[in-house]
């Protein structure tokens, strides 16, 4: 296929898997922001300040008279001049789907420009300063519905593979940050902060949308050792590392039509490689600086994957 | 779209059908003929300067062999039908004509709407098209392509036409490319697939010539594919259509293509052209200068319903524009009489009422010459308007051609 058409697909699923991983994110801060007020004697922006530096983000400009916690929720989620926002992101998407209208069934169209212009209602953005929860339920609906009108409609030839290959590198890199800007926590074992910590821990697992899985799988308390341990390489979650990598690998072979394992290039060898780390992972004694170093490792290793692909398909 | 569909019987439909293979015939023969021997011209049937120094005539062109000997491969002719129900041709649209999406998108939406009605009568189906352009353009492939790839060049998605562009390629399972999708390599054209270079043999472009190769026409094109042009000349790839069709479509050489059917086919034209006057012949000036209330004044150089003068609709101060702009360059301008356009009643504000429309049939000319049954209606929704341009607040109508009857 041509890859001018390639890189449009990609990218229409990425944007739109990052959105989704951020509405999720804020609508758990927001959560989890109302639990922390019930145990936590200090101000609790600290939750929101630790999501934007996950992302990456400074502070937002604030607008006159406005508390700095709406301030966030309406920049990451609502405002065109972050180019990151759950907003800009969902555009970026559906411009790339534009410029291929042809490539893609006529109802993958139709749902994203649904979702498109469901987000822009100004009665569900003016909601979200009271509460962003609708805005961000809203949003993460209409990516799944997105999904699941590509699986149903779309051949799965070349063109979906290449979605599958936005969507999962996307939300590989997410696992892997959002586990990163948690490591610290797995120190300092004060039976004081346990409640603290539960809260915090079952945000990560709500941030991966891991919540319920995990549960059935552990049938315990949210135990730090094993959320990252679920997180990283259950083979069976869609949300786990593993999962996503396992994924990549599919499509890549299918892509280049090669079996797996009998491939010279580098993009699957690098994606090889990282997978097999993930499956004989020893999470045992796991410290807070083994795990940084680990996961700062894998997250490096997750960019350049998709360097390669870029290099390999002559992506844009 | 006009939800009252525009009826066709069968028998004014096969004279309009002749009249367009003729005329597309003719045409073909004049652009071969013009960028070869030039024998119309030496033999004054046409003036020569028209056309060599047409805007639109292609030097470069000349004593180029394109593939087939066919130049147009698609036509989009627009027909007026006069008040004494005889169709006339308005224009010949033989560069990028667009609008077939409209013709097809119609049927659907009336097909669905009145599904009865396509029971009492029996309506031609015009669903074809796009297969049979695909036989056009797997017609004009290089000889050497077993299988040959052909794809649809589009400006991209800020152009007006992009949806046809995509609707068409989709209908035809084939690539919908931009020029940064292709690339020459020693005088071939490939495009960057995925899994590397992929030749391309035959291009459905939706690009004016000016834009289709910085290298030989516009420097300043970015939708263009550098070499392009050389490839086309090599004979390594097709184009539909042909680069230098625009001289068969000026204005200027419009009043001369009734004899063109006469030269070149030996046979009377069976669709006639509007009556023409060219104010460069002193005769027919003054005539124009003199009537400017009554006549259609257009530039040859222009499209799209801009550039001209109704003048039963024109302000004082708009005909003393067009006088001294006709005495200055009287060679720019033709003029018509204003044609009595058909009207056909068609749905306004709840009721029906008349409103001026013409026909835009489709034409492909590749072993065969294909005339799609119907065509794009326009209809100019202002009371009382002739113009008819999308671009000018024009809608569209389906368009029913009627079987024979079979009783």
């Amino acid at each position: 296929m041509l890859s001018r058409v390639a890189d449009a697909l990609f990218w229409m699923s990425r944007y739109l898997e990052r959105a989704d991983h951020l509405a999720r994110a804020v609508d758990v801060t927001f959560h989890l922001d109302l639990d922390l007020h019930g145990v936590l004697a200090e101000p609790v922006e600290l939750e929101w300040n630790s999501l934007l530096s996950l992302l990456r983000q400074p502070p937002p400009p604030l607008a006159d008279g406005e508390h700095p916690v709406v301030a966030v929720q309406r920049w990451l989620l609502l405002d065109a001049a972050n180019s990151g926002s759950v907003m800009s992101c969902v555009n970026r998407s559906r411009n790339n789907a534009r410029s291929i209208r042809g490539s893609i069934s006529p109802p993958m169209w139709r749902e994203l420009n649904k979702l498109h212009w469901r987000l822009s209602d100004p009665s569900l953005q003016g909601r979200v300063a009271e509460s962003p929860h609708d805005f961000c339920q809203e949003a993460q609906m209409g990516v799944l519905l997105f999904h699941g009108v590509c699986e149903a409609t779309l051949t799965h030839d070349e063109g979906w593979h290449f979605i599958q290959l936005g969507r999962h590198l996307e939300r590989a890199d997410k696992v892997l940050r959002i586990l990163d800007s948690r490591y610290s926590l797995l120190e300092g074992r004060d039976a004081a902060d346990l409640p603290i910590r539960a809260l915090q821990w079952g945000a990560v697992l709500r941030n991966c949308a891991a919540y319920e899985a995990y549960q059935r799988l552990y049938i315990s308390r949210v135990e730090p050792e094993r959320v990252v341990e679920f997180l990283l390489v259950n083979p069976d979650f869609p949300h786990s590392v593993r999962f996503c990598l396992a994924r990549i690998m599919h499509s890549l072979t299918e892509i280049s039509g090669r079996l797996p394992g009998r491939s010279d290039d580098e993009a699957v060898r690098t994606v090889g490689r990282l997978l097999n780390d993930l499956v004989y992972f020893d999470g045992r004694g796991l410290d807070g600086d083994r795990l940084h170093a680990f996961l700062g490792d894998a997250l490096a290793r997750t960019a350049r994957i998709g360097h390669l692909l870029h290099e390999q398909y002559a992506l844009h | 779209m006009d939800p009252v569909p525009r009826i066709i019987p069968a028998a004014e439909w096969r004279r309009v059908e002749a009249g367009l293979v003729q005329r597309i015939n003719a045409l073909n023969l004049f652009l071969w003929d013009v960028y070869h021997e030039q024998h119309i011209l030496r033999d004054g049937v046409v003036p020569a300067r028209l056309v060599l120094q047409g805007g639109y005539f292609r030097r470069e062109f000349v004593g180029v062999n394109v593939p087939r000997r066919i130049y147009i491969h698609i036509c989009g002719t627009d027909l007026i039908r006069a008040a004494d129900g005889e169709y006339l041709v308005l224009e010949d649209n033989a560069r990028t004509p667009s609008g077939v999406s409209y013709m097809l998108q119609n049927r659907q939406v009336l097909k669905r709407v009145f599904p009865a009605l396509f029971n009492d009568y029996d309506v031609l189906p015009n669903d074809d098209y796009p297969a049979a352009l695909l036989d056009v353009l797997q017609f004009i492939a290089p000889d050497s392509a077993s299988q040959p790839t052909a794809v649809l060049l589009s400006p991209g998605m800020y152009n007006s036409a992009y949806f046809e562009h995509s609707f068409l390629a989709q209908r035809m399972g084939i690539e919908l490319v931009e020029g940064r999708d292709l690339f020459v390599d020693g005088n071939r054209v490939y495009m960057r697939t995925t899994r590397g270079r992929q030749r391309v043999d035959v291009i459905y472009r939706r690009i004016d010539d000016d834009f289709l190769d910085p290298l030989t026409f516009r420097p300043d094109s970015a939708l263009g594919v550098p070499g392009l042009v050389n490839a086309y000349r090599a004979g390594t790839v097709a184009l539909a259509n042909s680069i230098g069709t625009g001289i068969a479509d000026d204005k200027g050489v419009y009043p001369f293509v009734p004899d063109m059917i006469r030269y070149y086919l030996k046979q009377e034209p069976l669709l006639n052209n509007v009556e023409t006057f060219r104010p460069e012949i002193p005769a027919h000036r003054s005539h124009v200068l003199a009537n400017l209330d009554s006549l259609v004044v257009k530039r040859v150089n222009e499209s799209g319903g801009y550039g001209m003068l109704v003048g039963p609709a024109s302000t004082r101060e708009q005909r003393e524009e067009f006088r001294r702009a006709v005495e200055a360059n009287p060679r720019d301008f033709i003029a018509q009489p204003t044609i009595q356009l058909s009207t056909h009643p068609t749905f306004v504000d709840g009721g029906l009422e008349g409103r001026h429309l013409d026909l835009r049939p489709f034409v492909l000319c590749g072993e065969r010459v294909t005339v799609t049954p119907g065509g794009l209606t326009r209809v100019a929704l202002p009371k009382g308007s002739l113009v008819v341009n999308s671009s000018q607040g024009g809608g569209s109508k389906d368009t029913w051609v009627l079987a024979e009857d079979r009783a």
